[in-house]
């Protein structure tokens, strides 16, 4: 069963006096356990379609089917449950809660779920990180790439069946986005976890079993490496 | 799958839940110094409300005390006949402080120079007035006249005589020196026959004369004080039943407040009106600081909702944080208010005639916080609920906000129909009578829409208006005003509706305080020429041009006595208690004229000008409360008894009458054309500056014209005018007070605006601005905001002012013009200095500091 579901996908933004239509239909299905990786030019629609992917935002037409359940039929809060459950998302700008520390931002998702006492599994998952001596800084007292880290031990926290990352590396230098695309990598292996990567570093498309190539508001080409 | 059982979805469980108060707990760290200024916001606002209402309560007891000087005690019994000592007795049970009085008139002569005049001498004991001052000269002569053989006499009557203290005047057989002069009389024994000037004795004086005897001339009374905790008016009502057959006048000081009864009244209004908008004031505060905190916190939401938090537990989250902080906020408010309270009675205590008591009302405390605490969080619930808006897909994009346009949509009008309705409650707690508190409310809402729709106006025209040719510096600040995160509509609405309360309040103040000196008026007269014959009208207004004394008013004047009411005799009334029965004893005196004068108005029916037919019933137009005493309305018939001839009249209208004025006013006014042909005199009305005049007036008078009899009111006047200056006294700190409150408030609100700025001033400062090209810029913002928001809060004001003076107040609709310039210049200095405090900011934070930690 596929874990991610697009159909004839449309988002066009309106405001008083413009209206600009930035995804012209796109359609892309992906299995359980995939790795996808999108590129394309900036402005091309990227960001806009995983934030419909994960329901952050509502289409214009067309559907979104994520874990066989349709978005656009469900209400702000159902999809809230649903991405509480099956999402994990990292951002470009890694989106720490400033007043949390590292240890409580990646604590909030089992938290929502109405679990407390999990602090040894967060403590273990920064520590795979890297970031052991570090579990009771804010944000500000991290640097970019530290955040980074801290924000994919977030994303991993509650087994998500499919994890979204935004240039999860775009604000990282080379020595610090490897050990971040190996941990990424781990999780698909070792979980089962489906991976929607969108990024401009061919190195990072390249590992991934699929990639999609955007441009225009469209899917202009796509290649498959058959086996990894 | 099975769901998990996660958060509760639900506002009611979320925000019993713990998860919701430990995340608002953890949300505050690094905020904890910026929410500290939103409680400040609680805190001032509390802290004005509690003690602006603390102080109205205080001096609303202090002043109520002061009308009784009005009466001078708390009870007065007086009678034709003396009582008997088993009356005495039970008259005065329970009393800490009893007065003797006998009263009669008599003619007063010189007889140095053989001059004479007919007065009401007044043999006191005990230490009558126990309410209200008396002044003489000597100081001591109001104590001396008690223990040793001697008079007092008002100034009037000494210049009139021509004599001078010490010297020896004859009452009946008797010699007595003059003490002294009287300066501040107490209160007239009796508010109706008080014509002849008062004369101050020892009872045991007038009882030796041996002149009281059954004349009805003469009068016994007692003057009570009770203890605080006996109602005057109940007891009143007891002892009317217990003596049904008696026919003593029992006065409390309620009987005799109808000359400050109308300034009370309005003193009451203009308290209502400062409560109620010291309470909004700080509901806007805190509104403003909320607004401000959530603009900040759209971020953290966002993500919140993307790692599947429920819309209801993000929202029950900062509502958690909001009630926390307002009750701490509310509880430490009451606490500085409570202090206020006590430091303002301590700091004036020396310069209220009235006495307060200095501590704290705890009732008012109580009731004023819990309100206040209320109504802010109703408030607070208007930005807050926009949380909910917050979409996650805010976190994909920097520098998302809250969508606006639809700000919290239809959610939100619940929370304003229950704003209002509390506003509504509180406004009626102020003042419960009539229509009042849902004006005020209604006029709140609709400054309300007002600034809303002055502020998207503004944000539309700069938007259109703004052309590349401007200097920069000018189009960025007025760019400002439009775009995404402006904060315009905030600003309008918390410093235009600050602005209107304010000046609101002032104005109100200088239309009570008119009020309140009215007696002082030019048009005010304080002495009355009554028994003026036809043949000498014309002689007394010469005589009076010739003193350079001005004729105010001339009035005819016909006595008479009701005889019946709807064909009902009123002896038969009055014995089965329907009316009160000084009204069928008593002699009126009225007039008739065509017109109304200025402090009279029709409460019910019509005016009519003239009579009808010669065998119709004559029209006539009856003073409210006497009506309502009678028991009447506008329709009835009754018949009067003028000097033996009947006259049938109907009652064609009701007249509200301002007492307070001392001008010519009747129970009962007829048209003319109905009592030329009755006995009568005319009464002629002037003002004197002094009672010197005011004697060397009545000997000119009785040279001239030995019928016509001066009325000084004087002395009357003057126990009025210390009642309604220490009113004024008291409005005055009142308004000075909330003024004081409110200002904090305001300059808080400016600040709330300041996050929203630094950023990007900090930017542009990154970029290369310098300092005083960022400052231009902000000041351009905050001036254009700062003169718009006080010029439509003064518009709003003066049209709020309009409203009260010819409603209430009977005013003319146009305010101060220096007060409104005042206001405005200080308004729009706040705003501007509000926008330099901001650029000082800009210089003072290093950069980097304010980039990293901004979002
Ligand atoms: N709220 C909005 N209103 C109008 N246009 C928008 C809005 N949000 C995004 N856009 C437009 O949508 C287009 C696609 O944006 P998107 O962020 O998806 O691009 P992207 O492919 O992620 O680019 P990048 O690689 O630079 O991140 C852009 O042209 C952008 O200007
Ligand atoms: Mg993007």
């Amino acid at each position: 069963m596929p874990i991610l579901e697009i159909r004839d996908l449309r988002k066009t933004y309106r405001s008083a006096s413009h209206e600009l239509t930035v995804l012209h239909g796109v359609s892309l299905t992906l299995d359980e356990g995939d790795t996808c990786a999108i590129i394309g030019p900036s402005g091309s629609g990227k960001t806009t379609l995983l934030g419909l992917c994960a329901g952050l935002d509502d289409a214009t037409s067309g559907s979104v089917k994520l874990g066989g359940q349709a978005l656009e039929k469900m209400s702000q809060d159902e999809r809230a449950a649903l991405r509480n459950q099956l999402v994990g998302f990292v951002f470009q700008s890694f989106q720490l809660i400033p007043t949390l520390t590292a240890v409580e931002n990646v604590l909030v998702p089992l938290e929502l779920q109405g679990m407390s006492g999990r602090e040894r599994d967060a403590e273990e998952l920064l520590a795979q990180v890297g970031l052991e001596k570090r579990l009771d800084h804010y944000p500000l007292q991290l640097s970019g790439g530290e955040q980074q880290r801290v924000a994919l031990a977030r994303a991993f926290i509650h087994r998500p069946r499919i994890l979204f990352a935004d240039e999860p590396t775009g604000n990282l230098d080379a020595d610090t986005s490897g050990p971040i695309v190996e941990m990424l990598l781990r999780l698909n292996r070792e979980a089962g976890t489906a991976l929607v990567l969108v990024t401009h570093d061919p190195a990072l498309a390249a590992r991934a079993r699929r990639v999609v190539r955007m441009g225009g508001g469209t899917i202009i080409g796509e290649e498959e490496h058959a086996s990894r | 799958m099975a769901p998990r059982r996660g958060l509760p979805r639900s506002l009611w469980s979320a925000l019993f839940h713990r998860w919701t108060w430990r995340m608002a707990w953890r949300d505050s760290r690094s905020q904890r110094m910026r929410l500290a200024v939103f409680s400040m916001a609680i805190v001032s606002g509390i802290a004005a409300l509690v003690s602006i209402h603390s102080l109205k309560s205080s001096m609303e007891d202090g002043i109520q005390g002061q009308a009784k000087a009005l009466l001078g005690s708390d009870l007065m019994v007086s009678s034709r006949q003396a009582f008997k000592p088993e009356e005495e007795k039970s008259l005065t049970a329970g009393a800490i402080r009893v007065s003797h009085e006998a009263a009669f008139s008599s003619m007063l002569s010189f007889p140095a120079n053989g001059s004479a005049r007919l007065v009401q001498v007044r043999g006191l004991d005990g230490s009558y007035p126990f309410y209200g001052t008396v002044r003489t000269t000597p100081a001591d002569a109001w104590a001396r006249f008690r223990q040793e053989p001697g008079i007092l006499v008002e100034p009037a009557l000494l210049e009139q005589f021509s004599a001078k203290i010490g010297d020896k005047l004859k009452l009946g057989a008797k010699e007595l020196p003059i003490l002294g002069v009287v300066n501040k009389a107490p209160p007239r024994s009796n508010r109706f026959s008080g014509f002849a000037p008062e004369v101050y004795t020892g009872i045991d004086q007038v009882e030796g004369m041996g002149l009281l005897g059954g004349s009805s001339l003469s009068m016994r009374a007692l003057h009570l004080e009770l203890p605080a905790t006996v109602d005057s008016k109940k007891r009143k009502e007891s002892l009317r039943q217990n003596y049904p057959e008696s026919s003593w006048r029992l006065e409390t000081p309620d009987d005799r407040q109808e000359t400050v009864g109308e300034a009370l009244d309005r003193f009451q209004q203009f308290l209502g009106i400062i409560g109620l908008a010291s309470l909004v004031l700080g509901a806007i505060g805190v509104a403003g600081a909320i607004h401000a905190h959530i603009a900040r916190r759209v971020p953290v939401v966002a993500v919140l909702r993307c790692l599947g938090c429920p819309g209801n537990l993000a929202f029950g989250i900062y509502l958690a944080q909001a009630v926390a902080l307002g009750l701490l906020g509310a509880l430490l408010g009451a606490a500085l208010g409570i202090g206020l309270h006590m430091g303002v009675l301590a700091a004036f205590r020396g310069s209220f005639p009235i006495t307060v008591e200095i501590a704290p009302q705890w009732a008012v405390v109580a009731r004023t916080t819990s309100a206040g605490f209320l109504v802010c969080c109703g408030f607070a619930l208007l930005p807050l609920l926009r949380i909910r808006n917050i979409s996650p897909a805010a976190t994909l994009r920097e520098g998302a906000t809250v969508s606006g346009g639809r700000a919290a949509g239809w959610r939100a009008w619940p929370v304003y129909l229950l704003l209002v309705g509390a506003l509504v409650l509180l406004a009626r707690l102020n003042d419960p009578e009539g229509i009042r508190p849902y004006v005020l409310v209604a006029g709140l809402a609709a400054a309300f829409a007002v600034l809303f729709g002055v502020a998207k106006a503004l944000m539309f025209l700069t938007r259109r208006l703004v052309r590349r040719s401007w200097p920069y510096l000018i189009r960025q600040g007025i760019s400002n005003l439009h775009r995404p995160r402006s904060q315009t509509t905030l600003f309008l609405l918390s410093m235009g509706l600050g602005t209107f309360l304010l000046v609101t309040i002032l104005l109100a103040r200088n239309l009570l305080q008119e009020k309140l000196h009215a007696p002082d008026a030019a048009e005010s007269p304080n002495v009355y020429l009554i028994d003026v014959q036809p043949d000498q009208i014309t002689g007394v207004q010469d005589l009076l041009k010739k003193q350079n004394l001005p004729v105010l008013e001339s009035a005819p004047m016909v006595t008479m006595r009701i005889a019946s009411v709807r064909g009902v005799a009123v002896t038969e009334l009055a014995k089965t208690d329907k009316i009160p029965r000084w009204l069928a004893r008593r002699e009126f005196r009225s007039t008739y004229r065509d017109y109304l004068n200025p402090t009279e108005t029709i409460s019910a029916g019509a005016w009519s000008k003239s009579i009808a037919g010669p065998d119709d019933p004559v029209p006539v137009s009856l003073e409210e409360k006497m009506a309502e005493d009678l028991g009447v309305k506008v329709g009835d018939a009754m018949s009067l008894d003028v000097q033996g001839v009947t006259v049938n009249a109907k009652i064609t209208s009701l007249r509200h009458v301002d007492w307070s004025r001392f001008n010519l006013n009747f129970f009962m006014v007829f048209p003319p054309g109905a009592l030329e042909g009755a006995p009568g005199f005319t009464v002629v009305t002037t003002k004197v500056p002094d009672s010197g005049s005011s004697g060397a007036l009545q000997r000119e008078l009785v040279g001239a014209f030995p019928n016509v009899s001066a009325i000084d009111l004087t002395q009357i006047l003057e126990t009025v005018r210390e009642i309604l200056s220490q009113i004024s006294l008291v409005v005055t700190v009142l308004a000075g007070f909330t003024v004081l409150a409110g200002i904090p408030i305001l300059v808080g609100t400016l600040l709330n605006g300041r996050d929203m700025r630094l950023r990007e001033s900090v930017l542009l400062r990154t970029l290369g601005a310098s300092s005083r090209q960022v400052r231009t810029i902000l000041l351009v913002e905050f001036t254009a905001l700062g003169v718009l928001s006080s010029l439509t809060g003064l518009v709003l004001a003066v049209a709020a002012n309009a409203g009260l003076a010819v409603k209430v107040f009977k005013a003319g609709p146009w305010p101060d013009g220096w007060l409104l310039a005042g206001a405005f210049v200080a308004a729009s200095g706040v705003a501007v200095i509000g926008g330099l405090l901001l650029s000082r900011g800009v210089s003072r934070h290093p950069p980097l500091e304010i980039l990293r930690g901004g979002a």
